[in-house]
């Protein structure tokens, strides 16, 4: 079978910062590479400012899979707002970071901080 | 409807230990992602962009009051207290955790239901006309035709890894609301000069990113040759359908490159090859199934009610919603009502816990106990008495189920795209909310008469955008949602790929583009025809000059904001 698409990695230009992302193996829900564990929580991601923990990020992320933690881990290039949450640059992964746009009651904006 | 026999009962239950312990060696890792996904997917459950979503399989769209309150059970149980009904008659939920999903399907079990085949390369759930058993213009009830072809492309060993995945639908009637030119195999039950029963079989139908109408490859095949003359055609598809390429594995792809002719050539002499006796369903058990689908037991009443046609001169809203929402009964004294999941501002298809349990009530006191889920994301009471209509619509209305919109503008088709999806490339349910918004009024509403929209929030087409009388398509471009525009499409017998109207559009100029199209049929409309017959009249010529001057005035009111 195809490989799911996946726009994240579209973003054209500087692939930096970025975050990890990741969905759930139990919950299905998304989560977020925090310094090696992970959370739901998109405010507490971990943040690569540099390729070298970007790639250790993924490094990070491929082992947690093989280990049937989680499922497709990628990069995410994000955006720092002003109090430094990353906010991703990409629509798609935007909308894994907050939950339905039609449904605000439902998913991480409905039980964690909004982003920006 | 069908009742499970102890043979169903134990296969069903047999699937769902099956998937338990395919789930329990997922979690403790016997299993890894890349093994476990087609697994999964055979069972109707993907993993989305918040979560894992299962897709329940609602065989041609039948069901009753006790399998809704099941739903309704799970859906406040295991999600977030609501279902989503899709364009191919099934329900999805879209936050279940894969520890649950076993004994979900084990509730599901309970009622008679299951997941099997809802996804995944093989023959998925057989749909069928929502007025089925009830149309005027019914040759024959579709239904028992869907449950034979069910029981027989259920885990059929030969066709459950087809190079791709594979949907028939089935009509009994003239007027096609099964949308069969649309699927890889459409089947229509008509009679030959003789009087005998059997059926028009259509193959190579299909939307997604190439889409096509479907070839008709059998002029009459008779009733009892069915299964033996589907297993060569799905034979000839599973040895030449492609395998190398995913966007070209569709039977209509194969059917195109191949040629009609040929095609038709090929299934004939696999046909011929087969031992059609070994094969096809013995009499004794197409009456077994046929049985289930007796008519209920009808009342003999008079064609129509005082009863009613007072409560609705005293009535307007409930007037305007048995002209709209009403559909003519072949027995007399009865009628057909559509529920729209459409209130404005709703997201189409959806339906909560509390909504599934009323209606559950109102189908099991008013409609023999029975309901039909439409591939338009609307519920159907098939066997309503005229005289109980009025008692229906209160309660109906008291669940917030009453919207008189059927077939209307606001009766949108929309996939659940960006929102849920993780195959989609845009949002389409905002967008319908949005046109929804746009077109409130009722009055305005009916003015413009029946206009099918339909919006998808990818190629893949699930909101089957391509056969819209208006067609939304939602992609991506240069990293923003980009939404094009299509006039003409169909489902109906008159079958027909919508045109594209011109450049694609952002999402908030989406509904003022419809307006604009609107405009259009009301200027070009002739007589009392429909959005629809006067694109076919007009062609699409007329709507793309009114989209041009739509695009030009909002570039003219971009260009003053900059200034």
């Amino acid at each position: 079978m195809a490989k799911d698409h996946r726009a994240g990695s579209k973003v054209r230009g500087d692939k930096l910062p970025a975050i990890l992302m990741a969905s759930h193996l139990l919950e299905g829900d998304t989560v977020f590479l925090t310094d090696g564990d992970w959370t739901r929580d998109p405010s507490a991601a971990k943040i690569a400012h540099d390729a070298e923990t970007a790639e250790a990020m993924e490094v990070e992320g491929k082992a947690a899979a093989a280990a049937n933690l989680v499922i497709d881990p990628y990069l995410v290039p994000v955006e720092l707002t002003d109090a430094g949450l990353p906010v991703a640059r990409h629509f798609r992964d935007a909308m894994r970071q907050k939950g339905p746009s039609v449904h605000k009651d439902m998913g991480k904006q409905a039980e964690f901080q909004p982003l920006g | 409807m069908y009742r499970y026999d102890e043979f169903d009962e134990r296969f069903v239950r047999e699937r769902v230990a099956q998937f338990r312990g395919q789930v329990e060696r997922r979690v403790d890792g016997s299993l890894s992602e890349d093994e476990f996904k087609p697994l999964r997917l055979k069972n109707g459950l993907y993993l989305q962009l918040h979560a894992y979503m299962l897709r329940i399989a609602v065989p041609y769209g039948t069901l009753n009051s006790r399998q809704l309150r099941q739903l309704a059970r799970i859906a406040e149980t295991y999600d977030k207290g609501y279902g989503h009904f899709t364009t191919r008659q099934n329900l999805q939920f879209n936050w279940p955790k894969l520890k649950d999903v076993p004994d979900i399907l084990d509730l599901l079990a309970d009622v008679e239901m299951h997941c099997i085949q809802t996804s995944g390369n093989c023959i998925r759930n057989v749909t069928s006309d929502q007025f089925a058993g009830v149309a005027k213009d019914e040759v024959e009830d579709p239904r028992p035709t869907a449950e034979l072809l069910r029981q027989w492309s259920s885990l059929h060993p030969e066709f459950v890894w087809l190079p791709r995945k594979f949907k028939i639908a089935v009509t009994g009637a003239e007027h096609d609301r099964a949308a069969i030119k649309v699927h890889d195999i459409g089947l229509k039950l008509k009679r030959n000069a003789a009087g005998d029963v059997g059926y028009e079989v259509i193959v190579g139908g299909g939307l997604g990113r190439t889409p096509m109408i479907g070839k008709v490859i059998r002029e009459f095949l008779p009733k009892d040759e069915l299964l033996a003359y589907l297993e060569a055609v799905m034979r000839v598809y599973n040895s030449d359908g492609r395998r190398d390429n995913k966007y070209k594995a569709r039977v209509k792809i194969l059917v195109h490159e191949t040629g009609e002719d040929e095609f038709r050539a090929l299934v004939e002499a696999e046909y011929a090859k087969l031992d059609g006796p070994t094969i096809n369903a013995p009499a004794d058990e197409v009456e077994r199934i046929a049985a289930y689908f007796a008519p209920p037991a009808y009342d003999a009443l008079p064609e129509t009610s005082e009863t009613l046609a007072k409560a609705r001169a005293d009535d307007a809203e409930l007037d305007r919603f048995v002209a709209q929402n009403g559909f003519a009964h072949k027995v007399p004294g009865y009628i057909a009502l559509t529920v729209a999941l459409k209130e404005i501002g709703a997201v189409p298809g959806d339906m909560s816990a509390a909504q599934m349990r009323a209606f559950a009530d109102i189908a099991e006191r008013y409609s023999f106990d029975e309901f039909r889920v439409t591939h338009s994301q609307n519920l159907v009471l098939p066997h309503v008495k005229q005289d109980d209509v009025p008692a229906v619509y209160a309660a109906l209305k008291a669940a917030g189920l009453a919207s008189a919109n059927a077939g209307l503008i606001t009766d949108i088709i929309a996939c659940p795209g960006l929102d849920y999806c993780a195959l989609a490339t845009a949002k389409s349910i905002p967008i319908a909310q949005s046109i929804a918004h746009a077109f409130a009024d009722p009055a305005r509403q009916r003015a413009i008469g029946p206009l099918p929209i339909k919006i998808s929030g990818c190629i893949n087409a699930c909101g089957h955008h391509h056969v819209g009388a208006i067609g939304i398509l939602g992609l991506e471009k240069g990293g923003r949602e980009n939404y094009q525009i299509t006039v003409g499409g169909d489902a109906s017998e008159h079958a027909a790929l919508g045109e594209r109207l011109g450049p694609g559009i952002d999402a908030e100029d989406v509904p003022g583009a419809i307006e604009a199209i609107v405009d259009t049929y009301l200027a070009e409309k002739e007589g009392e025809e429909s959005f629809i017959e006067t694109v076919r009249r007009t062609g699409a010529e007329p709507f793309k000059a009114g989209f041009a001057t739509f695009i030009e005035s909002r570039a003219a009111t971009a260009s003053e904001a900059a200034e």
